[in-house]
């Protein structure tokens, strides 16, 4: 390229070639390819460039495409209605989603309260029943309590359980 | 005998139910695509699958054409995207790259097997030469390029093909077609 109407010459060679450009523009190349050397040349490769595009050697299918298409084709109409369902992508798009909104919903759950239970006065039972809870610890300091009123100076919890929130401790033996 | 009935009778016939309908269809197309697949991909087995993958879209979605657009516009469109896909695929992959595919891995099959053993090694040399500078091209070039001179459609069929205004389509044909004759320049220093 040598300069702007170098560019807009070769801008307009596929129309040129189409011969779908107005007759002064066409004279307008015309006349700038007698004299620019360059644009001649490239004007003549691109020609010859898509006359070897034209020429290409085609490639052609094997000879059992059809027959292997059909056979495909056969395999997918026999397979079970509820495959068809669970394979279709309308169903795997819905799955996802279920599947998004339920890890959703556990994370956000565990996020927003992973332990403690939700009211500090207890919670309510399937019949609707509160049930009044005490942590352990305050129930033993209670009874320590009670003891040091009582004047007493040892407590044993031989063999008592201490339950708290689903789990139980066991004790064999301890003193104060 | 000849079929003549236009590919948008034989949709019609397979909408109503007419399998073998599709298989005209099938045998019209298939070699059509796998010339469009194959400038791709270069790589001829996969041009068979996602051709076959474009006629099972067709079989399974037949409903989906509707008699607004050609039938040979709307596969084009089908196996088109098909190919981009595969091509981003295998960008992500970094299989595919410049170096790692030979052409001595590619098979061309001569236009003309009768014609002189002189002719033929011409034709598979500039058709090799070629096709690695098709390989060169960004994608949108070397979509233009296969549809509009390999595949000698029309600028209309390209524009539905590609859902681009008309007018781009010939501007990027001609950008096309200037950067290809520039790779095969390069590639021939």
């Amino acid at each position: 390229m040598q300069n702007n109407e170098c560019i807009y010459i070769s801008e307009q060679f596929t129309k040129y070639q189409d011969n779908s450009l107005s007759s002064e523009i066409r004279a307008r190349i015309d006349a700038h390819l007698t004299v620019c050397s360059p644009c001649h040349q490239l004007y003549q490769d691109l020609n010859k460039m898509l006359d070897q595009l034209h020429k290409l050697p085609p490639v052609s299918s094997n000879q059992d495409f059809t027959s292997n298409l059909l056979h495909h084709i056969k395999a997918i109409n026999q397979e079970p209605f509820w495959y068809k369902i669970y394979a279709s992508s309308y169903t795997r798009i819905a799955g996802s989603a279920i599947a998004a909104g339920l890890i959703v919903a556990l994370g956000m759950n565990i996020w927003i309260d992973p332990i403690s239970p939700r009211s500090p006065q207890g919670q309510r039972n399937f019949s609707g029943e509160q049930k009044a809870q005490t942590h352990p610890t305050e129930a033993i300091t209670s009874q320590l309590d009670s003891l040091q009123g009582s004047g007493a100076d040892t407590l044993e919890l031989n063999n008592s359980t201490i339950n708290s929130k689903g789990s139980s401790l066991q004790l064999v033996s301890g003193t104060k | 005998m000849t079929d003549k009935k236009t590919d948008e009778q034989l949709i019609a016939e397979f909408q109503g139910g007419q399998e073998q309908a599709f298989v005209k269809l099938v045998d019209r197309y298939k070699d059509r695509l796998i010339n469009f697949v194959y400038r791709f991909l270069n790589d001829m087995t996969d041009a068979e699958d996602l051709v076959q993958e474009t006629f099972l879209k067709v079989y399974k979605n037949k409903h989906a054409y509707r008699e607004i657009a050609k039938f040979s516009t709307w596969i084009y469109t089908i196996a088109g995207n098909l190919a981009r896909s595969e091509l981003r695929k295998r960008k992500r992959r970094k299989t595919f790259t410049m170096s790692q595919l030979s052409f001595d891995d590619n098979e061309f099959t001569p236009v003309d097997p009768g014609k002189d053993t002189e002719g033929i090694v011409f034709n598979t040399y500039a058709g090799e030469e070629i096709m690695k500078a098709i390989k060169e091209l960004a994608e949108p070039f070397k979509t233009i390029i296969i549809l509009r001179d390999i595949q000698e459609l029309s600028y209309e069929d390209i524009s539905t093909i590609l859902d681009i205004p008309m007018g781009t389509v010939k501007s990027r044909v001609n950008r096309a077609r200037l950067k290809l004759q520039e790779t095969l320049s390069y590639l021939r220093e």
